[in-house]
């Protein structure tokens, strides 16, 4: 305790309690609401502009449904296991912690893949018409998926070096707050994209 | 636990090789810092320095465009991209250097939340704003016609929205998660409170503007794409509702400055929180980027919406006012003409909206110019409200009390500079419905006097900082036992924050209640 006196401002001092502080889940959400307008606003722009363009937009190449389905099924089991390692870290069951987190960077890791597999299959070059549209939308939402990657395994890192426990758990849970925001983001980029196109 | 500070030596013995090690100079300090109050000064400084910068180019372009053929010869460049300019160099950083200093002191805070973020939120604008102006030297700017100097334009805005968002996020995650034990968030200080609400709607705007930007990169565009791209994609920020939220802030300052002024709490607190969310809720208006969406009733309610928080905020702050013993302060005056440059912007906006109600054009204004005058307006409330804080915070950012009369000189110089150009192009917005103007000439020489108004506001708001800082520069902060909220307690008291846990508020106004004054009020 600090020799300095403190001076309650109100006689009902209650009992000191260590405050949780959630600045990192706090500040998580706020880039992460920013991220998400952006991308919605690409997706807008898509729109739009492939309402414009009518029957011709994208009539050159073929876009199979075959891994953007694959990727929707890979991404929405990957929610499930990012809230298992919630669950787990909030318990300080350690083990399956670390567990769902590598199940999750494998599964992100599996959609870069997929969607990298699908650039080169459907073959849209940056300079035709709906090129930079194209992959505006959803290259952007796959440098999310990469950006929290990343977070995830910066967390997963400090989770190993014992930083985050059931008082302290906000790492994890911040970089789900940005998993479950790709997560939510790729049904609708799956649907306008893809399944529409 | 993040390590947000520099790690302490850890030999405290000291040892041969200790003595040879020279410190960080002073520079080196100043850049690596991320004391709040450090970055706070700079942001405050650098944003009066390049409002300044800004508005000496619109005071250009309005003498060049006193002759058809260019008086001056300068670049088109000057005058599109004067608006933007002064709103992302001047005024909006400008709010968000008063609110990275004092918002974690109104808390109790010791520190801001993640300080190195909001280090390179400043440093990054600062490049981002430095690089702007290059642009606009080129003859890139928002719609300029040189490649080079528009790439630059374009990208540096970018930087700056991201960077003014960033520096945003810092100070509403100290609201959220700095406050002491006690203190709800129905009792934080209004100019917290409006950071807070501010935030996301910032962070929503730029979000959406910068995917503007982004596109109209990696499409590749040329300098007409870009300028393009800023007309249909960016420049909506800059009209009703979005370019309200430019004053979001300014109103939570309004509300701390009166109640500090008067000496009496604000009765209606919650309601006045409530008055300062509807008005940030309605300024909310990346849904409004289409032409279409400007052509329904939604639009027009949301647009005359926004007046009913700001009267009733003005109502309740009249009130207090005359419940209290206020003295003519610039921070006094600042705050109400805030109000009346709103609704400024606001009736240029209900005049834009009756105009686009039906096919889009009713009367025939001419709606580009109702847009300037709407931009003009807000800047005008957000550079009025942070010079009124300013003002009003003086002694603890400076050490010294701002001299009234450099106060007032720039607070009267911004709003007789923001309100004539805006006039002006009111007026050009409703000789429109005639097909008629002003005049070329007629036009750039309200440009250049608007323009120069403001280019004097901005350096005697510097002027007044300055000497401010050298009068207080060896001071401690001076005690004020005036003070309502927690910035304003003495140094020596220990109040809430970091190394105080202890402290307990539970109240808006702890230093009122702490002193006990005679405040029948409170019950």
């Amino acid at each position: 305790m600090s020799d300095t006196p403190t001076v309650a401002l109100d006689s009902r001092t209650p009992p000191p309690i260590l405050p949780r502080r959630r600045e990192l889940l706090f500040g998580t959400a706020f880039a992460t609401a920013g991220a998400v307008m952006a991308l919605a606003t690409l997706l807008g722009a898509y729109l739009a502009t492939r309402s414009a363009t009518g029957d011709a937009w994208l009539s050159a190449n073929n876009i199979e449904l075959t891994q953007p389905n694959m990727m929707l099924l890979t991404i929405g089991m990957s929610a499930v296991t990012m809230q298992w390692a919630v669950w787990s870290i909030n318990r300080d069951d350690r083990y399956h912690a670390y567990l769902a987190l590598g199940v999750t960077l494998v599964l992100g890791a599996a959609f870069v893949n997929q969607t990298s597999f699908l650039y080169n299959l459907s073959a849209i070059t940056i300079v035709q018409a709906e090129g930079p549209l194209f992959y505006a939308v959803t290259a952007g939402h796959l440098a999310m998926v990469v950006a929290g990657l990343i977070f995830l395994a910066l967390m997963g890192f400090r989770t190993l070096g014992g930083q985050f426990t059931s008082r302290q758990p906000d790492g994890i849970g911040a970089a789900a707050i940005f998993w479950y925001a790709c997560v939510a983001l790729y049904p609708v980029i799956w649907f306008a994209v893809y399944v529409q196109k | 636990m993040a390590l947000t500070e520099t790690r302490p030596a850890t030999d405290p013995a000291g040892s041969v090789a200790d003595d040879t090690r020279t410190g960080p100079s002073q520079i080196e300090e100043l850049i690596g810092s991320g004391d709040h109050l450090t970055i706070g000064r700079l942001y405050i400084g650098f944003s009066l320095l390049f409002m300044a910068l800004a508005a000496a180019g619109l005071a250009l372009a309005g003498v060049d465009s006193l002759s058809e053929d260019g008086l001056l010869g300068l670049t088109d460049a000057l005058w599109s991209s004067s608006l933007v300019a002064l709103v992302m160099m001047g005024a909006l950083p400008l709010l968000l250097g008063l609110a990275v200093y004092i918002v974690p002191r109104q808390i109790g805070s010791a520190a801001i939340a993640f300080p190195r973020a909001a280090a390179l939120s400043l440093w990054a604008w600062v490049v981002g704003a430095g690089i702007f102006a290059v642009g606009v030297a080129l003859g890139g700017g928002v719609s300029g016609t040189d490649l080079e100097g528009a790439q630059l334009s374009s990208l540096s805005l970018g930087v700056m929205m991201a960077a003014l968002s960033l520096g945003a996020i810092c100070v509403a995650t100290t609201v959220l998660s700095h406050r002491p034990i006690g203190m709800g968030l129905s009792k934080v200080p209004f100019f917290a409170w409006s950071m807070l609400v501010a935030t996301p709607v910032w962070i929503l705007t730029f979000g959406s503007t910068g995917a503007h930007i982004f596109l109209g990169w990696i499409s590749e565009a040329d300098a007409l794409g870009l300028a393009e791209a800023w007309a249909n994609g960016i420049s909506w920020f800059l009209r009703v509702p979005s370019v309200y939220m430019l004053a979001i802030p300014a109103l939570g300052i309004a509300a701390d400055v009166v109640a500090k002024v008067a000496g009496r709490r604000i009765r209606q607190y919650g309601m006045v929180q409530g008055f300062i969310a509807a008005y940030a809720v309605l300024s909310f208006g990346a849904w409004t980027q289409t032409p279409r969406a400007l052509q329904t009733f939604l639009w027009i309610g949301w647009v005359l919406l926004a007046a009913v928080p700001v009267v009733a905020l003005l109502g309740v702050l009249g009130d207090t006012l005359r419940r209290g013993s206020p003295s003519a302060a610039t921070s006094l005056i600042g705050s109400f003409l805030v109000f009346l440059l709103i609704l400024g912007g606001v009736l240029a906006g209900a005049l834009q909206a009756l105009d686009t109600a039906g096919s889009g054009s009713l009367f025939g204004f001419d709606t580009m110019a109702l847009e300037w005058a709407q931009g003009f307006f807000l800047f005008g409330a957000a550079t009025t409200g942070a010079l009124a804080g300013l003002a009003h915070w003086s002694p603890r950012i400076f050490g010294a009390p701002a001299p009234e009369g450099q106060g007032k000189g720039a607070v009267t110089a911004v709003l007789l500079g923001s309100g004539l150009l805006a006039t002006a192009y009111l007026a050009e917005g409703l000789a429109g419905a005639n097909e008629q103007s002003l005049g070329t000439e007629v036009f750039g020489a309200l440009l250049a006097i608007g323009g120069a108004l403001v280019l004097l506001g901005a350096v005697a708001g510097l002027a007044m900082t300055l000497s401010a800082a050298r009068v207080g520069f060896d001071v401690p902060d001076p005690d004020d036992d005036t003070g309502l909220t927690l910035e304003w307690a003495p140094p020596g008291l220990p109040v809430a924050g970091v190394a105080q846990e202890l402290a307990y508020v539970n109240s808006p106004y702890p230093l009122l209640d702490l002193r006990g004054d005679d405040d029948e009020e409170r019950a």
